[in-house]
């Protein structure tokens, strides 16, 4: 086993990962940004290195001073975490020739599945299906006419090295391709570097389920079933589920099965997962690999009671997988909402700035996965998320309302952020009822605004508030003067920023 | 005594009136309360108003009161007569564009002088991996700059001021 770990991330899968490493008995390094001398993931750590200024590029994208991080240290793997550089085929070999084990999949599986088209038609081989487009990307676009009208209007405009949603554009008809080609192409470029992009066929209505599979460096695999990640929000997930509310056994099988398939074929090893589209006819096609750690990955781990990310160590120690698939099952229900620093009422506008107060829910079957503090002053060069509510219930019913409950004792003052959004989310009656696919946010803004009813007792509370201070005000006056207020605004050590 | 509130661009007047042990609390000048003060906690404040026992959560950065009542979210800003910063702000965007929020200014894709037709785009802020395009909100010549490519922003920072005839 490792004696040391690198987790190359931030926030709150920095601390997960750590958690992981502490029950193993292996020592944690921690990196950060400049900003991010003070944020929660480094009291998880033993060891601590500074890997360049605030931005990303300087910073968690830095191959370079990561890998001269964990050299100096001596760690002897590095955890990815998600997003970064968590599926960077070049970081991953960058690693690889540096001596130190990379905690995900081989540079040259990563390189197969990240590749969207070449998946595509590695998994079409395998008899897995997948949604008819183009078999290779594409600038020619009379190439994207004839396939557009192969398959049929609507049509989906996509990044190849694409994810997160950057890059897609779904085009009704041929009067739009043109511009939607150009401005596809844009947002590839800027997002990943590479301007390449291709065509499907766009699937209505469809749901988006993934299969999280298991697969040691001996060829053992299993799969964990589904994560039903359908509620999302400009292509993002923000409330995933698990068991899924539309899959049957039979369904359930031959899908998992044949996310085994895709993952064997890309020999790949460790935690992965494997994402589809599901039709409204219950028809499923390949849509792509995710070769990380998800941020979704708890509620698997809730119903299976299996530690993924203790697993994914193991593996890439060179340990074999114990799990059998006959001894994995789905016990209860789990759902997952994700916290963010946004503006959900809004248009989802970053929401950056100081936590004020912050009380996180607790009680039976409640997690929360979390890189925040009171008092932290969240900054704006990152991701959103801030954390992770996660609920487990025995079944589907007992779990809405439980995690409705927990969402409204999720207290954060100082900023906008999505969490009253999620709680209408869950309890709107087509939520309630499981019936939703992935358009279900376009199609239930009306019913997913603020509402005032409680804005009243807002009211009277604010005025109480300030009633009593200016109360407490004139007796600290006129009984004794209180140095401390004399001063004025204080605070220890404080440095301009 | 009175205070008044914005929210969401509107103001709120909340009357407090005490009686003995109870608050006479009038919001609007149309609906009164009852309230019954129960106690306080840091950060919470708890009271009644029917005989239902109310805990709400609050934190306070300057004029600014955050709030979580039932599962809803509010942010109330105390009215001191003159317009607040977040209204002033408002009313400057008439011929120029300020940042929705605190970010990185990525691309100003304009000179100064140069005429622009409303809708064009005159900034890009990025936050939290984010891109959001600030357009003219009229057609006009670009007067001012007050941002270089690659600086951070403050929220309502105003970035791009035109000059319209």
């Amino acid at each position: 086993m490792f004696k040391k770990i690198l987790i190359a991330n931030r926030g709150e899968i920095t601390i997960r990962v750590a958690r992981a490493c502490q029950e193993l008995g292996i020592a944690t390094v921690g990196v950060y940004s400049t900003v991010d001398k003070t944020s929660l993931h480094l009291r998880y750590m033993d060891e601590a290195v500074w890997i360049g200024d605030s931005a990303p590029l300087a910073s968690y994208l830095n191959i370079d001073a990561i890998i001269d991080a964990a050299k100096k240290t001596k760690s002897e793997a590095i955890h990815p975490g998600y997003g970064f550089l968590a599926e960077n085929e070049l970081f991953a070999s960058a690693c690889e020739n540096a001596g130190i084990i990379f905690i995900g999949p081989s540079s040259k599986s990563l390189a197969l599945v990240g590749d969207k088209i070449a998946s595509r038609n590695t998994v079409k081989k395998l008899g897995v299906p997948i949604i008819p487009g183009m078999e290779m990307a594409n600038t020619d676009i009379s190439k994207f006419k004839i396939t557009a009208k192969r398959v049929g209007y609507p049509v989906m405009v996509k990044a190849s090295m694409g994810g997160g949603g950057k890059g897609m554009r779904i085009v009704r008809n041929e009067k739009e391709l043109e511009s939607s080609i150009a401005a596809g192409q844009r947002e590839a470029k800027s997002s990943f570097g590479d301007d390449s992009i291709y065509l499907e066929k766009y699937i209505e209505q469809p749901h988006h389920i993934e299969f999280q599979v298991l697969r040691d460096k001996f060829g053992n695999c299993v799969h964990l079933y589904e994560r039903e990640c359908s509620i999302q929000r400009r292509h993002q997930k923000i409330i995933e589920e698990t068991p899924s509310p539309v899959l049957n056994d039979d369904l359930r099988m031959k899908m998992g099965e044949a996310a085994k398939r895709v993952i064997e074929t890309a020999d790949y090893t460790s935690a992965g997962t494997v994402e589809f589209l599901l039709d409204k006819d219950k028809n499923f096609y390949f849509l792509e690999v995710n070769a990380r750690i998800q941020v979704e990955h708890p509620i698997t781990e809730m119903v299976t009671g299996v530690d993924l990310v203790r697993q994914q160590i193991l593996i890439a120690a060179g340990e074999k997988l114990k799990l059998r698939q006959e001894q994995i099952s789905q016990n209860g229900h789990a759902i997952e909402a994700r916290i963010y620093a946004e503006d959900a009422d809004n248009d989802f506008l970053p929401s950056p700035g100081k936590i004020l107060f912050l009380n996180e829910p607790s009680g039976p079957g409640i997690r929360v996965d979390t890189g925040i503090y009171q008092g932290w002053n969240i900054p704006p060069h990152y991701d959103p998320i801030l954390s992770k509510l996660i609920v487990w219930a025995e079944d589907r019913k007992s779990c809405l309302p439980r995690i409705s409950n927990a969402l409204k004792n999720y207290i954060l003052l100082g900023l906008k952020t999505n969490i009253s959004y999620l709680r209408r989310i869950i309890n709107t009656k087509k939520f309630m009822i499981g019936k939703y696919n992935t358009h279900f946010i376009g199609e239930n803004e009306k019913n997913l605004k603020p509402s005032t009813e409680n804005l009243d007792i807002a009211l009277i509370a604010a005025a109480l508030d300030k009633e009593k201070e200016k109360l407490s005000l004139t007796t600290e006056t006129s009984i004794k003067s209180n140095p401390w207020k004399e001063i004025g605004e204080w605070e220890i050590c404080k440095k301009n920023t | 005594m009175e205070y008044k509130f914005i929210h969401l661009d509107k103001i709120y007047s909340v009357k407090l009136e005490k009686k003995d042990d109870s608050y006479r609390v009038v919001v609007d000048n149309n609906t009164i309360y009852e309230v019954v003060d129960v106690g306080a906690q840091p950060n919470v404040i708890s009271f009644k108003v029917k005989d239902k026992l109310q805990s709400v959560y609050f934190a306070s950065d300057k004029d600014k009161t955050y709030l979580s009542v039932n599962g809803e979210y509010f942010i109330l800003e105390l009215e001191k007569g003159k317009t607040s910063s977040a209204k002033s702000a408002a009313q400057q965007k008439g011929n120029s564009v300020a940042s929705p929020m605190p970010g990185l200014v990525v691309k100003i894709p304009v000179k100064i002088d140069e005429k622009v037709t409303a809708g064009t785009t005159l900034a890009i802020v990025e936050a939290m991996k984010m891109q959001n395009e600030l357009s003219a909100p009229c057609d006009g010549i670009v007067k001012r700059i007050n941002f270089k490519e690659g600086e951070q922003v403050d929220a309502l920072k105003v970035i791009v001021e035109l000059e319209t005839r």
